[in-house]
């Protein structure tokens, strides 16, 4: 009977629970279709001929130059703004390399008769709003305009690669730096000064706890230059690790284990290539250019 | 199985002591100082594109005098006012940096609507590059408003949650940031009569 009375009970919790994150939730105009590959071609304008052929010259493209350029075609906008879009699916899929931030998309929605060239960060140089612009006006949407979408597609997509080519190199992508992120460090370093703590004084907890309560402080003032009551928190917080250290140390007689194995690179942003696809992490800041036919 | 909770508790303390929102208020309040430093350079962007836009526009429009001069204007105006990293926290100064910016925005798109009158100008490629290196910077400047609020945001509910707050209050005295604002003018359309 009480059995079935605290499950409603945690039932009800769960569902009131459920509820406030689903209504903390806001639901966006118009949803970022998942990434398929290189070619997203969710209006259905281009032959599949030619979406294959963009999807090899593209992947080539980037095994060459490591820089990644996605085309999506919607059906329509359903009234969501172009360039709200663009960024939405651009801030999903990261197209190009995490750093180097060389990506670029083309979107083209097909009911609005609006298309976008969205240039990532490292883009920017070579193909900036101006050319953006006029790749756009020149090339793509007089063929929009006779209804070769195929044509336009093609041309546009290389003269976006004509434009960056030589910009990066496949070798820049494997100098990413390896972010050492600061919790980690800050991780691994107490856990050092902790365990040789516990390992000194590990027969002695009383002494510990004054070597704690004493170093705690001191450090604090030191590397991080703290003063007043933060200090006071520390001495205590110091004399309870000390405390707790070489009480552990004790009770599992452990002397000399380090516990600071595993911290290798925290590496992102791998750029597929081999089978499935997915972006590299690049950033984008709203550059390029938005037209219409 | 003791090295187990031996490690837990370890994590539970380094944790602890991360928690105290030291470090990552800071790193919040630079990230809020980087946003805007990317909000003052797409300004500067435009306010850059401006001269170059008027020179085109009146070798084509000689009737639209009065309009240029309020661009020309509003630009002078709006490139004099700029905020410091301290001024983020001035109400004022930013109501005063929103106007000017929001003036410059009105009497840019007021521009544009006029000039679809002149199809010469129009068909010129020059004009035609002008006006898509101004609208990546518009689209630029929302990119970056946008990104700054979300900073702004971030930092301002960090500041007043605990523990964080009270780090604050004794340690670090930072101060809550204003908010860049889309001016209600700059959104609407303007009006124009022939």
């Amino acid at each position: 009977m009480r059995n079935t009375l605290l499950t409603k009970r945690l039932v009800g919790l769960f569902l009131a629970l459920s509820l406030i994150f689903l209504g903390t939730r806001p639901v966006p105009a118009l949803e970022v279709p998942p990434l398929k590959g290189r070619v997203n071609d969710y209006a259905g304008i281009l032959a599949p001929a030619t979406a294959r052929q963009l999807e090899a010259v593209l992947q080539n493209f980037e095994t060459e130059e490591s820089t990644q350029i996605v085309l999506l075609t919607v059906p329509s906008l359903d009234g969501a703004s172009l360039e709200d879009f663009s960024l939405r699916v651009v801030e999903k899929w990261k197209p190009g390399q995490n750093k180097l931030d060389n990506g670029a998309l083309l979107l083209i929605a097909k009911n609005d008769r609006k298309l976008r060239i969205e240039v990532g960060y490292g883009l920017e140089g070579k193909l900036t709003d101006l050319v953006s612009g006029r790749i756009i006006r020149d090339i793509i949407t007089p063929r929009f305009k006779e209804g070769n979408f195929d044509q336009g597609v093609i041309d546009g997509i290389s003269a976006m690669m004509a434009v960056v080519k030589g910009e990066f190199a496949t070798t820049d992508s494997n100098r990413r730096q390896n972010r050492s992120g600061d919790p980690g460090a800050m991780l691994i370093f107490f856990l050092v000064i902790f365990s040789v703590l516990g390992r000194i004084l590990a027969r002695t907890p009383w002494l510990a706890a004054g070597v704690g309560a004493v170093f705690a402080p001191v450090f604090g003032a030191l590397a991080l230059s703290l003063g007043g009551l933060m200090l006071l928190a520390l001495a205590l917080l110091g004399f309870i690790g000390g405390l707790i250290a070489a009480r552990m140390a004790n009770a599992t007689g452990v002397s000399s284990h380090g516990y600071w194995g595993g911290s290798g690179g925290f590496s992102s942003g791998s750029s597929g290539g081999f089978g499935g696809f997915s972006g590299g992490g690049g950033s984008f800041g709203g550059g390029g250019a938005s037209g219409g036919w | 199985m003791k090295r187990i909770i031996h490690f837990g508790v370890l994590l539970l303390v380094a944790m602890l002591l991360s928690s105290c929102g030291y470090n990552s208020l800071q790193t919040q309040e630079e990230t809020v100082f980087k946003a805007w430093a990317d909000i003052e350079s797409t300004l500067q962007r435009r306010a850059d594109l401006i001269p170059n836009l008027v020179a085109t526009v009146k070798g084509y429009a000689t009737h639209e005098q009065e309009t240029l001069q309020k661009v020309i204007e509003a630009r002078a105006k709006a490139t004099s006012i700029q905020l410091s990293p301290a001024d983020l926290s001035n109400p004022a100064a930013m109501q005063q940096l929103q106007a000017s910016q929001g003036a410059l925005s009105s009497a840019l798109s007021r521009l544009m609507v006029v000039v679809e009158q002149y199809p010469d100008l129009k068909a010129n490629q020059n004009f035609l590059d002008l006006q898509n290196q101004l609208e990546g910077t518009e689209n630029r400047i929302n990119v970056a408003r946008q990104r700054y609020n979300e900073a702004v945001e971030m930092f301002n509910g960090s500041i007043r949650k605990f523990p964080a707050s009270l780090t604050n209050k004794f340690l670090l005295h930072l101060v809550k940031k204003e908010y860049f604002k889309a001016e209600e003018t700059a959104k609407a359309v303007p009006k124009v009569t022939f």
